[in-house]
Formats: C-alpha cells, sequence, structure tokens
C-alpha cells in the first residue's frame, strides 16, 4: 500500500511522462543524426564518401559541359551510418540532428543534398582542375616557409610538378654552380669545404 | 447530412493503423512498436489504434524492403484494406531499398508495386519521426474521405 501510495504521490507531482509532440516540443539529442551535408568549400570529388557508403546514396558524376562536378546524397536511400563522415579525408561531411524526415511521396526524388562545384582554371596552363582549400595547402607545407601555398594551390597537378622540378634542381647533387651543401646531413664538417 | 457524411465525420477521429512487415530487419518494427507502446510516445493520443487485421485499418505502415519471398503475401495483405487508405512507407527499406537494394532476393522499392503516400526515411526513424509521417498520413487520409481540415 505504502508503495503504491509513494508511486501515486510521485506521478502527481512529475505529471504525465507522454511527450507533448506531435501537439508541442519535444527534445532533440544534440548528437542524433538526422540529415547530411556536403560543404562545398571543402569536397574535392575524391569519392572516398561514395566508395564508403553502406547504402549507395552518394553520388558524384561530371557536370555535361565538363566545368565542375556534383555531388548527391540521397536522403531516402541514407542510412545514417556516418561512414561518410569518418572516411571524407576533408572533413567535409557534416551530419546535422534535422530528424523532420516525413515527407509526401511526391517529394521522394527531391530529398536531397546537392552541391555542385566548379574547376577553377590553373594559374599556368589554364586547364581546369579543382584547387585544394588553402587551409589544407597551408597544413600540407607547414614545414617548409620557401613555399607559397596561395601560389600552390593554384596550379594543377603538372604543373605543380614541374614548378617543384624547377626548385629542386638546383639542390641536386653535382648541378652546375651548385653544391650539396643544401643536404643537411654532413652539414657540420663539409660546410667549409666545398665552396669554391 | 447524408448517413454516408455522417458516419465519416465520426470516424476521422481514428483511423486505425496496421502495419505490414515486408522483409524487415525489425529495427523499423521495433521503432512502431515504441511508438505505439511507450507513454511517451504514445501514437493513440491521435486516435490512432494498431488493429490486428487489415480488414480494419485505414493507415497502413510498411517496413521493410519488399523481399521475393514475402512479396505475394503483401500485396494480397494490402489488397484486403478497404479503401480510403493511405500507404505510409517506414524506414529506408521500402522507399528505395536502403541498404539491401540492388539484393539478388529484394523485389522493392515498394511503389514499383504498391502507391505510397507518405514517406519517412530512416535506418530507422525516430518515433517522432514516425509520428509526424502519422499525422501526415491522417490529413492525406482526409483528403481522401473528402473532409479536408
Ligand atoms: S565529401 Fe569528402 S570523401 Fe566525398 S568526395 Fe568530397 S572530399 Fe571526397
Ligand atoms: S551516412 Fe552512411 S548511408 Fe548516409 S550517405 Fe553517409 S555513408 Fe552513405
Ligand atoms: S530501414 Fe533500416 S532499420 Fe528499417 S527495416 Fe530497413 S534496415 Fe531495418
Amino acid at each position: 500500500m505504502a508503495g503504491f501510495l509513494k508511486v501515486l504521490v510521485r506521478n502527481l507531482m512529475q505529471g504525465p511522462s507522454t511527450d507533448p509532440f506531435p501537439l508541442g516540443e519535444t527534445f532533440t539529442p544534440q548528437r542524433l543524426r538526422g540529415k547530411v551535408h556536403i560543404n562545398p568549400n571543402l569536397c574535392m570529388g575524391c569519392g572516398v564518401c561514395r566508395h564508403s557508403c553502406t547504402a549507395g546514396a552518394i553520388d558524384i558524376r561530371q557536370l555535361e559541359d565538363g566545368t565542375g562536378f556534383k555531388i548527391t546524397v540521397w536522403q531516402n536511400a541514407c542510412c545514417l551510418c556516418a561512414s561518410c563522415r569518418h572516411y571524407c579525408p576533408m572533413g567535409a561531411i557534416t551530419i546535422d540532428n534535422n530528424w523532420h524526415s516525413a515527407h509526401a511521396a511526391e517529394e521522394k526524388y527531391d530529398k536531397v543534398e546537392q552541391q555542385i562545384i566548379r574547376y577553377e582554371p590553373c594559374s599556368h596552363c589554364g586547364s581546369l582542375m579543382r584547387p585544394l582549400p588553402l587551409e589544407r595547402v597551408r597544413a600540407l607545407y607547414a614545414n617548409d616557409d620557401s613555399l607559397d601555398p596561395k601560389l600552390l594551390r593554384t596550379l594543377c597537378p603538372k604543373c605543380r610538378q614541374i614548378e617543384d622540378a624547377k626548385r629542386n634542381s638546383c639542390k641536386l647533387p653535382g648541378a652546375p654552380g651548385k653544391s650539396a651543401s643544401a643536404n643537411d646531413d654532413a652539414a657540420t664538417p663539409a660546410s667549409a669545404a666545398p665552396t669554391a | 447530412m447524408s448517413m454516408d457524411t455522417w458516419l465519416k465525420k465520426m470516424s476521422v477521429r481514428s483511423p486505425w493503423l496496421f502495419r505490414i512487415n515486408a522483409g524487415s530487419c525489425n529495427g523499423c518494427d521495433v521503432e512502431l512498436a515504441t511508438t505505439a507502446c511507450i507513454p511517451r510516445y504514445d501514437v493513440e493520443r491521435l486516435g490512432c489504434k494498431y488493429c490486428g487485421s487489415p480488414r480494419h485499418a485505414d493507415i497502413v505502415l510498411i517496413t521493410g524492403p519488399l523481399t521475393a519471398r514475402v512479396r505475394d503475401r503483401v500485396l494480397t495483405v494490402w489488397n484486403e484494406i478497404p479503401e480510403p487508405k493511405v500507404t505510409v512507407a517506414v524506414g529506408i527499406c521500402p522507399i528505395s531499398g536502403g541498404v539491401f537494394r540492388e539484393g539478388y532476393s529484394i523485389e522493392g522499392p515498394i511503389d514499383r508495386y504498391i502507391p505510397v503516400d507518405v514517406n519517412v526515411p530512416g535506418c530507422p526513424p525516430r518515433p517522432q519521426a514516425i509520428l509526424e509521417g502519422v499525422v501526415l498520413a491522417r490529413s492525406i487520409w482526409l483528403k481522401k474521405l473528402g473532409l479536408e481540415g
């Protein structure tokens, strides 16, 4: 009897445990996975997300005129496993906690996250390419002050190779006019000797 | 007011739900059970109630990707439900095939065989999303009955 009274009093004090939704507000956990978003400033179109997608919900294809690519995530196929977010090397994928997914069947194919990402011309040869985000280039070349990340990001891979070859050729051992002095391995004993 | 309209008006408060499992992994069915049986979500507040016979149903909730094995049975049961009925696809499985899409034993997505009215994607969708889907289905049901609002 006492136990019953305790439960009764507690229930009277706390009110009903029913969530007022859909007639009122409900709670949403912060980390609930609701919908996939792609950051068009970061996505490189590498296709890792598509490869890792459990449900085959991601599509990446070239634009018909070849000036960019289109990445699409179909919400009606996405099982919200977050594998894409985990494997994306650019950190371009986020998943918000918007769970309001119910929709009329006519909107079935409208429930997509789609980004169109345009290529940019290489500053040397003009061929189209997807430049890396500046932040990422900075991080990649952080150990070498002599490199200009702003310039490097505007070069296509081929021109970057050429630039790199030009820059490094003067450091090759035996190159005319220069010596191996740039090579730090034996720096202390050899530093004075070979300078003619 | 004709007898017919009067009866319809009386019944709009309580669309009855029927559940068809078209080969689901059971995840969505657990969420459907949660939506009905756990006081926190309590779908019966909306006048909805799960019924045992398809002939009593108004809104049918389908889960699962429609496997080859259950296809004909699902169609039989679905055809038993009297018109006007509203079909709700719960989970990504019936909508697109989900993670089972293009599997050798998968006949879905469900709208190849059955006209779907409402989609509730998720794997599984959370109970609140299912409630939202039921509310949407209810408004479509009212429209089909000619009793808008
Ligand atoms: S979202 Fe990430 S993984 Fe997917 S293509 Fe873009 S950069 Fe690659
Ligand atoms: S969350 Fe999973 S299913 Fe959804 S797009 Fe990402 S990898 Fe694919
Ligand atoms: S949508 Fe996901 S949880 Fe629901 S039946 Fe399919 S696989 Fe299972």
